[in-house]
């Protein structure tokens, strides 16, 4: 506590040196995010920009908050004129985040990696992602999440599963046991079509490997070229026809969780914030979980980003505001209230559940991740392989027609 | 002009016992069953606990009713903005738009005009092509005139698809009525503003009052437009609420049903009252005319 | 003085009574369909600040290299198809049934009615929780009668979730056909009835030759209502299915949606609007002067 005081102290102090040096006239700028997910983190995130306001007389912030698709849609409508924000948030990614990289609306912001030395504070699993993007840095990270196997011990134990497995082959015998028990090995509702498409990404990686799976996910090379891609498909077919809690075309994500939650289902591919829910639903103790075993050395996650737009009239103020939001004491302010962990590696935790600690420790011991499809892909091809993954898993398309049809697809967009 | 319901039960109703007629009810009452079931399902779901739910059967009333549900549901679902903003639309929407059909219905009804035929053409044309096909294009325009998020920018859509239904119903009963009507009081001296108001508005309440009812439902209800034009969530309608309500909270099945409850049962009420004012005035208006 | 003269001109009365509704139709709903014409031609994401002339591209995209659209719109076909065959027929015998004199038919009405009155979101809330595989309504009813191994997963089975929608589309729809039909049917004459009773006519015959030929003006109305709704499956495929599984249950309408709005691909999106409105001028303009030769003839 008394650490935490004077580290914010010394910020506080470093900020007026700061207004010193630099910062005259008035300048402000507008901060276009999501609605926050508490009314707690509203709160600090608003003490956070009267703080900042107050280091830096003159500078004035306008946090506008919306819902998810609102937020996408409003950065669309404000594209054609020039009532845009100065930072907004966007996923990372060559989807979603790239669509407006590529079109010219972000910033390119290496300037300020140097100058700011953001390389030093940020988790780098979660800062390589503003790397992925042609003609320079991108943005800066606001969360990082992971997705990893969650799995229920008893339901291990009953069916003699022992340790975890090392390999994708040690997973698919652990179902197979887990199956010969009357066990389903695995839930995932499938109306929302981004939930089953998380264990076609985590095959791909197992199958293909890193180097090619990115380079399938960046299209420069062919989907029918490369026999994991056809493998990759069989085994999801294995998956949907002999693990998944079946039915699971006509639930979601949520329902499929609460078939988990009653122990209908062994595991569940699902991110960093189901530790919460399953605090709450006074499940954690029977659950635990780890990594897709897919060799290759790199988390499954995505990252949402805040970037600088390239029409702000104040880039500066905004990468200082930026940096300010980045920096150890405010990341420490902000942590339990918007996250349970930061994309600040300097930031010290207190008390953690175990699980969190673990999901902190993957975090730190991973400095490469590979993206959920939905974020690498563009919008159109996204939809193309959800449909493409949503016929394999059930069987109505082979694994060789699913290759070519995600390639043809790509082929006629040109 | 109408004859009645009651006569005609009276008239065919002469042989006392007719099994077809028996057998006839027992059907109807069994479809009708049939057809209520989902509202005891639903109703039934909104209070049990998601435990409940999983372990109990689906027409087992409830044994410890969760009326929390409702307060959880009212809370998570945003329901006191998304309640406020669907009475503002609907009561905005639907009188003015009512009162612009029926100028405009009455004018192609009773003023000689030239190219009164091809205007008729144009806005039956309208009824006929669903507006579902144009949601890009309305967004784009709404966009261009700085209307996304707000109550214009609803409502006047709203009232371009409301239009083209509303003056062809009321075109042909305006026809219908006789020519002296109008006549006398258009010798008399008054203007088409007075005829109008004077002589076509009271002659066609019951017409009215069937449009201004089921423009309500329509206008409640309304959810692909209202998806397009109101992003932001603190302008959305019940419709949008509930609809995110299901994304979210799908697995709480107990407030999901209690959402849907509370979402419907505005327009169930309103139609059990106005039910019978409803029914007469689409008979007198829309098949009749 | 002036002020009056003009308003005694019965043009500007015209023009006065007729411009708002006009001008408010004109702009936002005969506008926007041309402007979805014109849209179809360029290539757009809502992003770039100009719209790119591509001519017929987006066409030849949809109907060529689109994986998706033949299947939308085999499925607008279908739907199209039943719902102009299956809920008016079930609401023409409900009303002749209502028709009769008996007992409770005010309450036996307003249940039939009940569904329609119901936001069609809502319907498709409701109905998909009835359709959940594992706890809804109609897989505890098969398990009840032992068929356990019968639960089909009514939204998920790509050869059944279209037709699982459109169940929750009949039972929304059935009750506005009724009340059509059941207000036809006291526009038939009843002496008429009675005299063909008297002659000895069974209760079909008079149905087909007395009734059916006397509510010829309604099922005209009811069938063009029913082709019109049918594309407002909008609603109740977005809530129930979203287009899938797999883009099974896709439509036209949410196809296009999908594309403008969800991919922000406007000219694509465009292009599959503009199909569905010839697709729908192509049955409405034929019907209506079909029906209107008939009315004249009958006249």
């Amino acid at each position: 506590m008394t650490k935490f005081a004077t580290v914010t102290s010394a910020a506080i102090a470093a900020g007026l040196l700061l207004v010193a040096t630099s910062l005259s006239a008035a300048e402000n700028i507008t901060f276009w995010t999501l609605n926050f997910s508490s009314e707690a983190a509203n709160k600090a995130f608003t003490a956070v920009v009267s703080d900042f306001e107050a280091a830096n007389p003159g500078a004035e912030v306008t946090v506008v908050t919306r819902g998810t698709d609102d937020h996408k849609t409003a950065i669309r409508v404000a594209a054609g004129t020039d009532k845009g924000p100065d930072i907004y948030f966007m996923w990372a990614g060559l989807g979603l985040g790239g669509e407006y990289v590529k079109a010219g609306l972000s910033l390119p912001l290496d300037k300020y990696y140097a100058d700011y030395k953001w390389d030093d504070e940020v988790v780098p699993a979660a800062g390589s992602f503003s790397r992925m993007y042609p003609g320079g840095r991108h943005g800066v990270p606001s969360s990082l999440s992971g997705e990893a196997l969650y799995y229920n011990k008893s339901l291990f134990a009953k069916a003699g599963i022992t340790s975890t497995p090392a390999n994708y082959d040690e997973l698919v015998a652990d179902a197979e046991k887990l199956k010969a028990a009357g066990i389903p090995a695995i839930a995932f509702g499938g109306t929302v079509n981004w939930h089953v498409m998380r264990l076609m990404d985590v095959i791909l990686e197992a199958k293909c490997g890193a180097e090619k799976h990115d380079a399938l996910t960046a299209m420069t090379v062919k989907w029918t070229d490369e026999a994991c891609v056809v493998q990759s498909f069989g085994e999801l077919q294995k998956w949907g026809k002999n693990y998944i809690l079946s039915p699971f075309m006509g639930i979601d994500d949520s329902q499929a969780f609460n078939l988990f939650l009653a122990n209908r289902a062994a595991m569940m591919l699902e991110g960093d914030w189901l530790v919460q829910q399953l605090a709450e639903a006074g499940k954690i103790d029977d659950i635990d979980l780890f990594p897709f075993p897919t060799r290759t050395n790199r988390l499954y996650g995505f990252a949402n980003y805040y970037y600088v737009s390239s029409k702000s009239k104040n880039p500066d103020l905004a990468a200082k505001f930026l940096d300010y939001l980045l920096s150890t004491p405010v990341q420490q302010k902000l942590l339990g209230v918007s996250g349970t962990t930061s994309i600040n590696k300097n930031v010290t935790y207190g008390e953690l559940r175990p699980m969190t600690k673990k999901w902190l420790d993957l975090f730190n011991t991973h400095d490469k991740v590979f993206l959920n499809g939905d974020q690498a892909f563009p919008l159109d091809i996204t939809t193309e392989y959800f449909r493409v993954i949503n016929e394999v898993v059930s069987g109505n398309m082979a694994p060789a027609d699913a290759a070519a049809a995600m390639q043809t697809f790509i082929t006629n967009k040109g | 002009m109408t004859a009645s319901v009651e006569t005609a039960a009276a008239q065919a109703g002469k042989p006392p016992r007719d099994w077809v007629l028996i057998s006839l009810w027992i059907s109807l009452v069994v479809v009708a069953a049939v057809w209520i079931a989902p509202f005891v399902f639903i109703v039934f779901t909104s209070l049990k606990s998601t435990a409940q739910v999983m372990t109990s059967s689906a027409f087992a009333p409830p044994t410890d009713p969760q009326f929390s549900n409702f307060t959880a549901a009212w809370a998570r679902g945003r329901f006191s903005t998304t309640v406020v903003n669907s009475v503002i639309i609907t009561a905005v929407k639907v009188p003015l738009g009512l009162f612009l059909s029926a100028m405009a219905a009455y004018a192609l009804a009773k003023i000689p005009m030239r190219f009164g035929k091809l205007i008729l053409v144009l806005i039956l044309f309208g009824t006929m092509i669903p507006f579902q096909v144009m949601l890009a294009p309305i967004f784009t325009l709404v966009n261009g005139f700085g209307l996304i998020d707000t109550y214009p920018g609803v409502i006047l859509p709203y009232l371009a698809f409301g239009i083209p239904y509303q003056v062809f119903i009321l075109y042909g009963f305006f026809r219908n009525i006789p020519h002296e009507l109008s006549e006398a009081a258009r010798i008399d001296g008054a203007s088409h503003f007075t005829t109008f108001r004077r002589v076509f508005l009271p002659v066609s309440l019951p017409v009215l009052a069937a449009l201004f009812i089921l423009d309500f439902v329509a206008t409640w209800n309304e959810f692909a437009m209202a998806l397009v034009l109101l992003q932001d969530r603190e302008m959305w309608t019940l419709p949008l609420g509930l609809s995110a309500f299901q994304g979210q909270f799908s697995r709480d099945y107990g407030q999901l049903n209690a959402a849907i409850v509370m979402t419907v049962l505005p327009a169930i009420i309103v139609y059990l009252i106005f039910q019978r004012y409803f029914v007469s005035g689409l008979t007198s208006g829309a098949v009749k005319g | 003085m002036a002020e009056r003269a003009i308003l005694s001109n019965t043009r500007v009365q015209a023009a006065l009574l007729l411009g708002p509704a006009l001008v408010v139709y004109v702009v936002f709903a005969v506008f926007p369909m041309l402007d979805v014409i014109w849209l179809s031609f360029f290539k757009w994401n809502g992003l770039d600040p100009v719209k790119a002339y591509v001519g017929t591209a987006n066409y030849v995209d949809v109907f060529t290299k689109d994986p998706v659209f033949w299947v939308a719109f085999r499925n607008t076909v279908i739907w199209t198809a039943l719902s102009v065959a299956i809920p008016p027929m079930i609401g023409l015998a409900l009303a002749l049934g209502l028709n009769q004199p008996i007992f409770g038919r005010n309450s036996l009405r307003a249940i039939y009615y009940l569904p329609v009155i119901i936001a069609s979101i809502a319907v498709a809330t409701m109905w998909r929780w009835m359709y959940d595989p594992f706890f809804g309504l109609f897989g505890q009813i098969l398990t009840s009668l032992g068929l356990q191994a019968w639960v089909p997963d009514w939204l998920g089975n790509r050869d059944i979730a279209l037709y699982s929608a459109f169940g929750a589309y009949v039972w929304q729809s059935v009750g506005f056909s009724m009340v059509l039909f059941l207000a036809g049917l006291q526009g038939v004459n009843k002496s008429l009835v009675e005299a063909a009773r008297i002659d000895g006519a069974g209760r079909w015959a008079v149905f087909r030759y007395v009734t059916l030929p006397a509510l010829r003006t309604t099922l005209t109305i009811v069938l063009v209502l029913a082709i019109i709704s049918s594309l407002k499956a909008f609603d109740i495929v977005y809530g129930l299915t979203g287009g899938g599984p797999a883009q099974s249950t896709q439509m036209l309408a949410l196809w296009a949606f999908t594309q403008s709005m969800q991919i922000f691909d406007f000219g694509r999106g465009s292009a599959i609007s503009v199909v569905l409105l010839a697709v729908t001028l192509a049955v409405v303009i034929p019907y209506m002067r079909w029906s209107q030769k008939r009315e004249e003839t009958a006249e």
